[in-house]
Formats: structure tokens, C-alpha cells, sequence
């Protein structure tokens, strides 16, 4: 049972991590995410594409916290989040990185993924040395999952472009998010950085993961998706597998911008 | 009648508020520079055409003609030499803040080293008062605040509204990368949004050395009014910057009527606590919160 | 002389204790508070209120200070948080300019303008402080605590969060963090230090009135973080002493009017913070860094 996807086993009906039903938002006069009823299950990796403003930035607003909706719900493990705050529902387990990577730069690397494990407000962490102990092993295991252990004591804003692609992940993987929102991870990445980073993916995803990228290549697209969403001028327009979606000649006209 | 007294002068207090927030929110909004050297600007209208007045004995026209031509020269100044380098750094609020204050600073003191620290007025035969009713004296120049508020106002809306300039203004507001498919140039409006911001308190600055006087500290009281007009009406709405300010010169005078003098500054400061603690948008503003 | 110096280095003490403090929510978490000097001020009157009229010692009237400064600034940190930065300047300035009018006016409690005179000298248990010296060793031991205090705090998860917030504050939303929070823990912890200042100052002088609690003060104590350095734990003492010798040094200027020495010692903070913000953004005691600010 199950079928095979690009040779790891897909289940028929895994679990719904998070689903949108109807979301959607206004900014002056404009509809910038219109009806959107998207449905991410679990241990897979959707691709969000479409033309540039077509919402997809927007939608992840919507879905963390930092939007709320004007009309539409959220739901996370089969409950509402619509309405809660941006850092509640980051505790809940879904993790996000930006376009603009928004790092800690004054911080160094192993600051940078060590703070994401420190939930609490107050002045000092619950359950002393020991959890101390252990938020700190969980960040060095996120550095070299990424490759940045022996970067631990470099500011975030003096690492190389492609290190600061992969702190950004490292601090959703020290988090510990079961549910990551990448916005346009790989762009501007070499070759074998490329590569690292898709197997680092895979790895994730084969762990349970799941991921929900914004991406513009399709290359990338193609390589790594397990389902794609089209995404235009707000509204969802097609979801499904990558086969039927990449060969769609009504959206490839639209995401080549050939229409009038 | 006393209250009725107190009104007016609210509204003449309210006009003078309402110009010099809306030319700070102008600035703002468009470039989203927090310029808290606007207060400066203040200063340094009200100074010049005192001087023009009494000292050159100039003509109004002509000093008011001095103080517009030194406030632009001053608003572009802080734009080109002060916030475009620092915004080509990393532009953090912080920095802007902080240089903005810093210069606000050294013009209060330049002034009051040059002129003087105490009060200075011009004397007008708009200011004196005349009896209208039993108990009420009203100088023409509560009306003359009055009018000249509503022309600014409504001629400010209506240059944002028809040219492309003031379009462009706007739109700026909005959405900063928009602008250069309109084939403006960013640069170049922000530019226009200091020069008609720092001028438009021309009119309010002139208005105050003819009836309550001016002195160097009057740029951050001012400064302080401004910013509490600008979230009593909502960040990003000019109309909601004129009826702060308008409400705040309300408040102020009307204290008087239950409170002593000396607690009417303060009356300013809890209408602005109540507004951020139960209304942080303002009358008009986006809701915007922290994210 | 010695006298002379002895009372300028206690001020330099309390002032620096002012600058870490400020520093504390200014530089590692970017919020800006104009309301500093006001926290100064109410931490000074409530120690002062303490000592004359409860008979209180140095640590009841300290601590008295620093829960009325402390409860008092989560009355500003906790509406004006909930909202952008810009809004917290405008609601610290409001809470100065509203301390101001308190200090002036609540005859029954400040003294008015006239103020609060013959504070007790400082009391512990079994002795009492009442040479300059002393009250130097008192303060520098305050100032002590408060620099260790501070430097722990930086370096725990804290002030990662802190820092977190400062770097980009959206993103440390997305990493979990209640921003509002532990912004407000930060103002709190600042402003009850602030109280020791206060303290120190009103039993030191034995006299305390308004003037000292001014907007101008808040701008001074901005001007000491900013010129020294923010987020370094001394670069707020490198500007404090270099802001309250600078009076010293201007009087040994030749051809300066004494009148002025006031406004030209505010023209040059005004225009080092100018020029720095163009240039160095980070301070005279920056953070050696390879990427300039």
C-alpha cells in the first residue's frame, strides 16, 4: 500500500498537518489571497508556485500569524489558529524562513540557533542545567546538520551568502518545527550547496517533516516536489502532482506571463 | 462664557497643532523618516520671521517669504547630508532617530545662543483681543489660525490629489518600489515631502509669534505635540494628524477650565496614553501592530 | 580639590549606573525610552519619602524605589508595547513630560519646585554613610552590582532574546518569542535599576528637586549611551565620563562666555550624535567588528 514518489514510499492519505479553508485577505482594494483552500499532509514537500505577486508570500503571512485574514480559517493538527499570535503559533511547531533571511546578524551562528530553544519571556529558562544542557545540544546538532558547526562563533553577518541560506534552515531545525514554511530557499545558490541543501531536505522529510517551499525555479521545482500549487493573482488555481501541473499549457501560459 | 473662551482658543491652539503634525506626518508617511527635527524646523520659522519683523522690519510677506526659504533649505539639508547617508548604511530607526534629535538639539541651542532664551513675540493689531459677547475676547487672529489651517489643509489635499507630484506622494506611501514604475523618482519625492513638510509650518510658526510668543524650547514641545497628534490620529493618515492636533490644542485649553494651568501640558500626555492603550490605531491609522 | 573631584566622580558614578541601565533596553533591545530620567526621579523621591518618613536605611528606601519605578514603568511598557517602536518614544516622552509636571506640582508629596531638603544620610545596620568618600565607595559598589547584573543578564537566554528582538524582531516573533513580553520585562528591569541611581542621588546630595529629573536629563543620559557605545557593557561609562567632564573642559576654554557654556555643551552632544549616527553608528567603545556598523 502506498504508492512510490520519486522512490520514498507516499501513503495514500497521510495526515493533515495544516489546512486553509477559504483564506483570504485585502489590501487596498486589492485581493492579494483570495479563497485560498490549500491542505499540507504530513512528510510531504508541497511546491508553492506562480507569477511575482501572486500571494504565495502572503499566504504564509496568513498561515503563521503575521496577517490575520479577512475571511478564511487555519487549521494546525485539526484545530483553528486563525487569530492567535505570530509567536504562539511559531511554539506550536510550524517554522518559517524569509526571503530576506531576516538573520540574527549581530548574533553569532550557534547564538542565532540556540535562542530559537529558549521559549520562555522570562528572564531565565525553566528546568535548570539539565534543559539547558539539552537546548544547547539540540542547536550544535542543527549546525552540523547544516554544516555550520565549526562556524559557531562567527557573527551571522559575517558568514558567505550560501552560510546564511543554511543558518536560516538550521534555526527552524533547532526549533524542532514539524511543519516548515520556506520562502525562495535555494536561490542564488552554487551547485553544491544546491545539492546539500535538497539532500538536507529529503533527510528532514524522511524524519517526518514537512515542507511547504516558494519557489521560482523549475528546476528546483521539479526536483523536489512531491505535490505543486499554482498559485495566481491570489487565488489557488490548480494542486496536484507534478506531472499533470508542469504540463498543463493553461498555467504555463499564465506563469510565463503570455496571457494579455 | 468661560468655556466658550477657552473653545476658541482651543480651536486657534488646535489650528497651530494641527499644521505642523500634518507637515510631520507628510514626511513621514512618505518617506518613513521619524524626522523628530521637525520641531526644529518650528523653531527656526518662528525665530526667522520674529526677525524679519522686529529686526529687518520687514514687510510680513517678506518675513514669512525668509522663514519658508530657510525652513525648505533646513528640510532638505536633513535629507540629502543626514538621513540618505545614514539610510545607505543600514537606516535604522534608531540611527535616524537619534541624529534627527541630535540636530534638533544643536538648533534649539544655536537659537537661543543667537537670540535669546526668553519669550519673544511680534506684536500685531491681529492679536489684540476685541469683546464680542459679554466675557469673550477673541483677537482676529484665532480666526486668521482658523482660515489659514483649513486653506493649508484642503490645499495640501488637493495638491496630493491632482498632480502627479502629490500622487506620487502618495503612492510612495504606499509602496515605496511602486513609485519608479510611475517614472518618479523616489529620491526626488522624498525630497518634495521634506520641503512641503518642513514648510507647511511656516503658517503655523508665524501664527504663534504673533499671539503666545516663541521661545528656543518651543521646537520639542512642538515636536512632542506632533507626535502625539500623529498616533491620536492614526500613523499613516494626514486627516487624522490635523484632528489630533486639533483635539490636543482642544484638550489643552479646554483643561483650564477644571484644572490649573501648569497641569494642561499634562492633559496632552493622558489623551495620548488612553489612545495608545485603547486605541493604538488612532482615529484613522491602519491598525499596525507589532508582528 | 579633592572635594571637587571626589563629588565629580560620585555623579560620574550614578550617572554611569543611569547610562548601563539605559543602555540595558536602548542598545540590546532597541527600545527607546525617553522616560529614563523620570524612573531617576522616582526611584530619588521614593528613597528620599522612605528615609524622612519612615526613617528607612539605605536598602528599605532602595528597594521601595525600585518597585514603585519598576510597577510604574510596566503601567508605560505594557500598552505601549503592544505596538511599533514609534509608539513607545511618544508614550516614554509622554511619561517624562507627566513625571515632570508631578515632580513640579504634587506639593503634598515632591515639595513641589522646591523640592525635598534634608534627606538623613545613608543608613545600614551598625553604621551610617556620611563622608563623600564613602558615599564613593557606596556608589561604586552600586554601579558594581548593576554592571555584573546587566553582564549576566546579556549573556542568558534573556539577552539572546533581547538581542534576537533587536537584530529583527519579526523574525524572533517566528522563533517563538512574546515579543511584547520580553520587551516589557527589559523596560521593568531597566527602570527599577534606574532607581538605584535615584537613590544614591537623593541621599548623596540630601537634596532633590525637579530640575535634575528633566527632559534634558533623558537627553543627556541618551547622548552618554549613544557617544559611548550601545551594546558593550562600558561603552555607556566611556560616554558618561566623557559627558560630565566635558563641562570641566569647556570651562578651561579661553574666549568662551560663561553664559553659554551650557548651549554650547549640548550643541557639541547634538552634534556628536549627528555625526556619529553618519559615521559610526556603534559608538566611540563599538564593538570591534569587520563590517563596520
Amino acid at each position: 500500500m502506498g504508492r512510490e514518489v520519486k522512490g520514498r514510499r507516499v501513503s495514500e492519505s497521510p495526515n493533515i498537518l495544516l489546512e486553509t479553508r477559504g483564506l483570504a485577505i485585502t489590501f487596498g482594494g486589492l485581493k492579494a489571497v483570495d479563497g485560498v483552500s490549500l491542505a499540507l499532509r504530513e512528510g510531504i514537500i508541497t511546491t508553492l508556485v506562480g507569477p511575482n505577486g501572486a500571494g504565495k508570500t502572503t499566504l504564509f503571512n496568513l498561515i503563521t500569524g503575521q496577517l490575520e485574514p479577512d475571511a478564511g480559517d487555519v487549521c494546525w493538527l485539526g484545530r483553528s489558529i486563525k487569530g492567535q499570535p505570530h509567536w504562539k503559533i511559531a511554539q506550536a511547531g510550524i517554522g518559517r524562513t524569509f526571503q530576506d533571511l531576516k538573520l540574527f546578524n549581530q548574533m553569532t551562528v550557534l547564538e542565532n540557533a540556540l535562542t530559537v530553544t529558549e521559549r520562555r519571556s522570562w528572564l531565565w529558562q525553566s528546568g535548570g542545567r539539565a534543559a539547558a544542557a539539552e537546548r544547547l545540544a539540540r542547536a550544535e546538532s542543527a549546525l552540523e546538520q547544516v554544516g555550520l558547526a565549526d562556524h559557531r562563533h562567527t557573527r551571522a553577518i559575517d558568514l558567505a551568502y550560501a552560510e546564511r541560506k543554511f543558518l536560516s534552515i538550521a534555526r527552524i531545525l533547532s526549533a524542532g518545527a514539524r511543519l516548515w514554511l520556506l520562502d525562495e530557499p535555494a536561490s542564488g545558490l552554487d551547485p553544491r550547496s544546491y545539492e546539500r541543501f535538497i539532500k538536507l531536505l529529503r533527510d528532514q522529510v524522511g524524519r517526518g517533516i514537512t515542507i511547504c517551499i516558494i519557489e521560482h525555479n523549475l528546476d528546483i521545482v521539479k526536483g523536489i516536489s512531491d505535490r505543486i500549487a499554482f498559485l495566481d493573482q491570489g487565488r489557488l488555481l490548480a494542486e496536484g502532482d507534478p506531472q499533470s501541473i508542469l504540463s498543463d499549457p493553461a498555467l504555463a501560459s499564465i506563469y510565463f506571463g503570455e496571457r494579455a | 462664557m468661560l468655556l466658550l473662551q477657552l473653545l476658541v482658543n482651543g480651536l486657534q491652539l488646535g489650528a497651530i497643532y494641527g499644521l505642523t503634525a500634518v507637515g510631520f506626518a507628510l514626511i513621514f508617511g512618505s518617506t518613513k523618516v521619524f524626522h523628530v527635527a521637525h520641531g526644529a524646523s518650528f523653531t527656526l520659522a518662528g525665530y526667522l520671521f520674529w526677525w524679519g519683523m522686529t529686526a529687518l522690519k520687514w514687510h510680513w510677506l517678506a518675513s514669512v517669504a525668509l522663514a519658508v526659504v530657510a525652513v525648505v533649505l533646513f528640510g532638505l539639508f536633513m535629507e540629502r547630508f543626514i538621513y540618505r547617508p545614514i539610510q545607505r548604511h543600514e537606516g535604522a530607526f534608531f540611527t535616524v532617530f537619534i541624529a534627527a534629535f541630535g540636530m534638533q538639539i544643536v538648533v534649539q541651542n544655536l537659537v537661543g545662543t543667537m537670540f535669546g532664551r526668553g519669550f519673544e513675540t511680534v506684536s500685531a493689531e491681529l492679536s489684540r483681543s476685541v469683546e464680542i459677547a459679554p466675557n469673550l475676547f477673541v483677537a482676529p487672529i484665532a480666526a486668521v489660525a482658523i482660515a489659514v489651517g483649513l486653506v493649508f489643509y484642503f490645499g495640501l489635499n488637493l495638491f496630493l490629489a491632482r498632480t502627479q507630484v502629490g500622487t506620487g506622494l502618495r503612492a510612495l506611501s504606499d509602496n515605496p518600489d511602486l513609485v519608479r514604475i510611475f517614472g518618479l523618482e523616489p529620491t526626488r519625492l522624498a525630497q518634495v515631502a521634506f520641503a512641503l513638510g518642513s514648510a507647511l509650518v511656516v503658517p503655523a510658526a508665524a501664527l504663534t509669534a504673533v499671539s503666545q510668543g516663541i521661545n528656543p524650547g518651543m521646537g520639542s514641545h512642538i515636536m512632542l505635540i506632533s507626535l502625539a497628534a500623529t498616533i491620536v490620529g492614526g500613523i499613516g493618515s494626514l486627516k487624522g494628524a490635523a484632528m489630533g492636533g486639533m483635539l490636543l490644542g482642544l484638550a489643552e485649553s479646554v483643561a483650564v477650565w477644571k484644572l490649573d494651568p501648569q497641569w494642561s501640558e499634562a492633559v496632552t500626555f493622558v489623551v495620548l496614553f488612553v489612545f495608545i492603550i485603547f486605541r493604538p490605531a488612532g482615529f484613522l491609522g491602519r491598525a499596525q501592530n507589532a508582528k | 580639590m579633592w572635594a571637587y573631584l571626589n563629588n565629580l566622580a560620585v555623579l560620574i558614578t550614578i550617572n554611569a549606573i543611569l547610562a548601563v541601565t539605559l543602555n540595558f533596553v536602548l542598545g540590546y533591545a532597541g527600545i527607546f525610552s525617553m522616560a529614563h530620567a523620570a524612573f531617576f526621579g522616582i526611584g530619588a523621591y521614593t528613597a528620599a519619602l522612605v528615609a524622612i518618613k519612615l526613617g528607612g536605611g539605605f536598602l528599605l528606601a532602595t528597594a521601595a524605589g525600585m518597585s514603585v519605578a519598576g510597577l510604574l514603568s510596566l503601567a508605560l511598557a505594557l500598552p505601549a508595547l503592544r505596538v511599533r517602536g514609534e509608539y513607545f518614544v511618544a508614550a516614554s516622552l509622554g511619561l517624562q513630560m507627566l513625571a515632570l509636571t508631578l515632580f513640579s506640582e504634587w506639593k503634598a508629596v515632591t515639595g513641589g519646585i522646591g523640592g525635598i531638603t534634608n534627606i538623613p544620610p545613608a543608613r545600614f545596620p551598625g553604621f551610617e554613610i556620611s563622608s563623600p568618600p564613602q558615599y564613593l565607595v557606596l556608589s561604586l559598589v552600586c554601579l558594581a552590582l548593576v554592571m555584573w547584573g546587566v553582564s549576566r543578564l546579556v549573556n542568558s537566554s534573556f539577552g539572546r532574546s533581547l538581542k534576537a528582538i533587536r537584530d529583527d524582531e519579526t523574525a524572533a516573533s517566528a522563533a517563538g518569542k512574546n515579543v511584547a513580553v520580553v520587551k516589557t520585562m527589559a523596560v521593568v528591569v531597566s527602570s527599577a535599576l534606574a532607581a538605584v541611581a535615584g537613590s544614591l542621588y537623593a541621599f548623596f546630595l540630601s537634596f532633590i528637586n525637579v530640575e535634575s529629573f528633566t527632559l534634558d536629563t533623558s537627553v543627556y543620559l541618551m547622548a552618554m549611551v549613544i557617544i559611548g557605545g550601545t551594546a558593550t557593557l562600558w561603552g555607556p561609562v566611556v560616554g558618561t565620563v566623557l559627558i560630565l567632564l566635558l563641562p570641566a573642559v569647556l570651562s578651561f576654554l579661553p574666549g568662551l562666555p560663561q553664559t553659554e557654556v551650557g548651549s554650547i555643551q549640548q550643541i557639541v552632544y547634538g552634534l556628536a550624535m549627528v555625526l556619529l549616527m553618519i559615521y559610526r553608528p556603534g559608538g566611540l567603545w563599538a564593538a570591534k567588528s569587520k563590517a563596520g556598523a
